[in-house]
């Protein structure tokens, strides 16, 4: 069935057609909310939120593209979620091992058809990313994510962040601009294959 | 570095600009080391952000009904029916205090201003009207005086309308109609509701 079909079903109430393109985009949605929340438990909540949302709105769809929808339905969950955890701040709990020793990094998650070394780039790449993203004002944080790590276009951003195209182009260039600056101080830790291009000192 | 050049770099870097403003921005890359910083810049921290790992969804995020709730998802038209029903309730509730108060509201203020009017014409009559008297006064005696009841019949319709005409109410007509598009929104919003709930099951 392909995806107009899904979502009219879905529309007239059925949700084994929901489910069907739930399936098709929880990865997607995961990863926008991982990487905008920075924290994976927080992130599937808002996901699965997202999904609750958009079946629930789903009759307030007008055609268009469905990710970019979905996507302002997630990126509203995080916003929901970075306001509740700037309300009531919580430490967050790291991961453990058997021993009960924390884990430097979330290896359980990675790949496992990577090498020790590969997993090792990736988590390192990774947690440098994700504390730069961190760093930047949640709107700019929203912008990007959509932007660079989910592929989409500025029109497909301007719907799902709800900001006008212009906004969209501002965000995103300061926003590389400020990731750039942030990524220069972990240069050396990152692996061979990450380094940034055009270093000029 | 203006925002304005920032946000054309990253434009630029995305494609999003047409062939006059990229041939502009090359001309100005040629000779503005600053801006070709900047670029590399923005280039090297977009293909990092592309090169983040995508994370698979910690768990399936389809719904259950239970998630969703009891009710079934309303389709679109739904919402006609319930905005015209408030609306046709409100309008109906506005006409009806309108015409039950505007009689009262009248009585009350024409019933001042006729006080007034008859009260300064009392006092203005000695000095003004003396000299005439004598000589209305035939004039006068040849109308038949009013009656106590004929008075009191005359005071509603002189206090609802000092210029003389009727107190203006709101026609039935239109309380009828209102009424007629609160049942229908309600008949309309039970029907839809039944058969969502019918697709539902």
């Amino acid at each position: 069935m392909d995806e107009p079909a899904l979502i009219s079903s879905a529309q007239q109430g059925d949700l084994n057609a929901f489910n069907t393109l739930v399936l098709r985009y929880q990865d997607s949605v995961f990863n926008a909310a991982l990487r905008i929340l920075g924290d994976e438990e927080p992130a599937a909540d808002a996901a699965q939120d997202a999904f609750i949302s958009a079946f629930k709105n789903l009759p307030a769809f007008r055609g268009g593209s469905f990710k970019a929808w979905l996507m302002r339905i997630v990126t509203n969950a995080c916003y929901d979620e970075l306001r509740r955890q700037k309300r009531r701040p919580t430490t967050p709990l790291e991961p453990e091992d058997e021993d009960g020793e924390d884990f430097d990094s979330p290896h359980w998650l990675a790949d496992p058809g990577m090498t020790p070394e590969q997993k090792f780039e990736a988590d390192e790449l990774e947690h440098a990313l994700q504390h730069c993203l961190n760093d930047l004002p949640a709107d700019f944080r929203a912008v990007v994510v959509l932007a660079d790590v989910q592929g989409m276009d500025y029109a497909e951003v301007s719907i799902a962040a709800r900001i006008p195209l212009g906004t969209v182009k501002s965000r995103l260039a300061r926003a590389r601009l400020r990731l750039r600056e942030c990524l220069r101080s972990f240069e050396e830790l990152l692996p061979a294959s990450f380094r940034l291009e055009g270093e000029r000192l | 570095m203006k925002n304005r050049d920032l946000e054309l770099l990253s434009a630029y870097l995305d494609e999003q600009l047409s062939s006059v403003e990229i041939a502009r921005v090359e001309l100005r890359l040629a000779s503005d080391g600053q801006l070709a910083a900047a670029l590399a810049d923005m280039r090297a921290a977009r293909k990092i952000l592309r090169q983040l790992p995508s994370r698979k969804a910690p768990r399936n995020f389809t719904l259950t009904r239970k998630m969703v709730g009891a009710n079934p998802p309303l389709p679109r038209s739904y919402s006609i029916f319930q905005f015209s029903s408030a609306f046709a309730a409100l309008l109906l509730f506005i006409t009806f205090s309108f015409n039950a108060l505007t009689p009262r509201l009248n009585f009350a203020g024409g019933a001042a201003d006729s006080a007034e009017p008859a009260a300064m014409q009392a006092m203005e009559a000695p000095a003004l009207k003396a000299p005439e008297a004598a000589a209305e006064e035939p004039a006068a005696k040849l109308l038949p005086m009013p009656t106590e009841s004929a008075r009191v019949a005359k005071a509603p319709a002189d206090a609802n309308s000092p210029a003389g005409s009727p107190a203006a109410q709101i026609p039935l007509i239109w309380q009828a109609l209102f009424l007629f598009i609160l049942l229908a929104g309600f008949a309309g919003m039970f029907f839809l509701r039944s058969q969502a709930k019918k697709k539902w099951r």
